[in-house]
């Protein structure tokens, strides 16, 4: 699989990962998050630990198992993590979480394994289960430069057990972490299908069959239907656009049947935009890689307006594509856009109106951001980087007191 | 008969010092202690990051100076050619004279500024199992390198060896190819990218002129 990557990042990288992975020899890594499917991690997971196993380190993928009640404690403490909301953990939801964790112990075998991998908070309390000579990782996927205090707290309990913690950016980590942290950034897997190439044929016919014009500009937003994505400022700009372009805006994505606010979003941009023929508010199954995939493709500009953002990959997705993209300067938006070289960073509607306006006017200027915007992926944001940040990180952490 | 040529390469993963400034003034005595593997990070490893691209400022000081409105700072910081140094602490001092001597505390921002991260580089050589001993198995090692081993031999091994010759240049004068190593020595690394400076080199090689 790994000889499948040659074409885009060139064979003397993939050469360096053997070379590397030769001083990991005979060592066991396991993975541990709280699901196979859906989100980010598992995404990234899905082809990782394959990888891993390809440079011939023995490498699991473990998940946690829990029920409605310990995943709706999770996600406050997530969100909490996050952003403080003034909710309160009590000490119910607490014994319940090491309830659920030591039931897991059973589950899931860390004892034959040098290096553990913990993604995220759902699965931290296994580190109880640590034993001497083994390196446990942190491996955080969330903001918490701004915890709630008593979320910090209760995280902090396990977090000073693991040997070290890694953020996607330093704008994520918390001021106060005293464990060795660093910084390694997501990725993007270029054969993923919503990131292969695709034929203009595909393209035209995908854009075709939701009534989309291929030969008019198109804007595109992707993103889940929520309020912090901002479709709704993304209309506004697109407002702004059209009084004196003649384009075309897809507002793609999706929201989980049990998650009504992502429903009232997608309604209401439904209702504001009903009169609207140039407008494509598209609710897709959550599998529509290749449908994404042409829509970023067939695009004439990209925006991600989010109001907050993780790290924001679709943002990569797009640039992958040669094209150039409208961000936010939020979260991990401003790590990925370079401003004035692979898109641009703005702060308003207006801001990404005006934006817009310039690449729509400048087939040129786009072209030329477009290329940019891909070259920057090809060297910082492609899984095979990931995987030789995960491999060092390794190697370091077992020779952290040589 | 000269020493093989042993190609190498260099990984790094970025470690967060746990140190984050907001003022000008803050930054400044930062730098006076900060690890200089941070220094190493923050003005050498953005020849590897961006300079791939069309960026305005050539590191990560310069740009944090612009983009938080002190853009004499800003060009003061980027025309420092780190590689006239192969000491960190050396250039640690040239950059800190450079900000003392530029700074005008009267300009200072009340508010915070955008915060400036120390982050430092855990770096990791790697044997890349090819040597040469001909110039021809010299081109062709240099053709089959990465980017990082570029990186490597031509940016860290003068700070490892605290010389302003770098690797490849070293070597072929060892084997009496002194016009090829100089022109290789005055490549401006801190200009070009990685990408064009290997194709470069790969022309000067190959070149039997010079």
């Amino acid at each position: 699989m790994l000889e499948q990557y040659i074409p885009f990042v060139g064979e003397e990288t993939i050469f360096e990962l053997y070379l590397l992975s030769k001083k990991l020899k005979g060592i066991k890594v396991l993975h541990v998050s709280s699901t196979y499917k859906g989100g980010g991690v598992a995404e990234i997971l899905h082809r990782m630990v394959p990888l891993m196993n390809e440079l011939e380190i023995e490498t699991d993928w473990k998940v946690l198992e829990g029920d409605e009640k310990f995943f709706t404690f999770t996600k406050k403490l997530h969100n909490l993590l996050h952003i403080p909301c003034g909710e309160c953990i009590d000490s119910e939801e607490i014994v319940y979480y090491l309830k659920i964790t030591y039931e897991n112990f059973k589950k899931i075998d860390t004892e034959n394994y040098d290096v553990i991998f913990i993604h995220d908070p759902q699965p931290m309390g296994l580190i109880i289960k640590k034993r001497p000579g083994q390196k446990w990782i942190w491996r955080c996927h969330v903001d918490t430069s701004t915890p709630d205090p008593q979320a910090w707290d209760f995280l902090e309990n396990f977090l000073n057990a693991y040997d070290a913690c890694v953020f996607h950016m330093p704008e994520f980590i918390y001021e106060k972490i005293r464990i060795p942290t660093y910084t390694v950034r997501p990725s993007i897997d270029p054969l993923h299908p919503k990131n292969i190439d695709l034929s203009e044929k595909e393209i035209k016919t995908t854009l075709t069959k939701f009534g989309i014009d291929p030969e008019k500009p198109i804007i595109v937003q992707v993103s889940r239907f929520d309020k912090l994505k901002d479709p709704f400022g993304v209309f506004e700009a697109f407002k702004l656009v059209r009084k004196k372009y003649d384009c075309q805006l897809i507002l793609a994505g999706s929201f989980a049947p049990d998650d009504p606010e992502g429903e009232g979003v997608y309604k209401d941009l439904l209702n504001i935009t009903s009169d609207e023929k140039n407008v494509f508010v598209l609710n897709l199954p959550p599998d529509s890689h290749r449908e994404i995939n042409a829509f970023q493709r067939g695009a004439t500009v990209v925006v991600q307006k989010s109001l907050k953002e993780g790290f924001g990959l679709v943002v990569s997705e797009a640039m992958w594509k040669s094209k150039p993209v409208v961000g936010s300067n939020v979260g991990g938006i401003k790590r990925q856009i370079v401003h004035g070289v692979t898109g641009y960073l703005v702060n308003s509607v207006e801001g990404a109106a005006v934006r817009i306006k310039q690449l729509l006017a400048n087939k040129e200027f786009r072209d030329n951001m477009g290329f940019h915007a891909k070259e920057r992926v090809r060297h910082r944001f492609l899984i095979i980087r990931h995987l030789r940040d995960y491999l060092l990180l390794i190697y370091k952490i077992l020779h952290q007191n040589s | 008969m000269s020493r093989p040529f042993i190609f190498k390469s260099e990984l790094w993963i970025p470690r967060y010092t746990g140190i984050m400034v907001y003022s000008v003034r803050e930054f400044i005595e930062t730098l006076k202690i900060i690890d200089k593997f941070s220094i190493f990070y923050h003005m050498y490893i953005n020849i590897f990051n961006y300079h791939n691209l069309p960026t305005f400022y050539t590191n990560s000081i310069s740009f944090w100076f612009y983009k938080n409105g002190y853009l004499l700072l800003a060009e003061k910081i980027s025309i420092i050619d780190p590689l006239d140094y192969y000491d960190l602490d050396d250039l640690r001092n040239a950059l800190v004279q450079t900000l003392e001597k530029n700074y005008d505390k009267d300009l200072d921002k009340k508010e915070k500024l955008t915060p400036f991260y120390f982050i430092k580089a855990e770096r990791e050589i790697i044997d890349c199992e090819r040597i040469a001993n001909t110039l021809d198995q010299f081109i062709e090692g240099i053709k089959k390198s990465s980017i990082n081993s570029l990186f490597y031999h031509l940016i860290t091994s003068r700070i490892e060896n605290k010389t302003l010759v770098n690797d490849y240049s070293s070597w072929l004068l060892s084997i009496g190819e002194a016009k090829k190593a100089e022109k290789i020595n005055k490549l401006d690394l801190y200009i070009m990218n990685l990408y064009e400076v290997k194709k470069e080199i790969i022309k000067i090689l190959e070149n039997e002129t010079c």
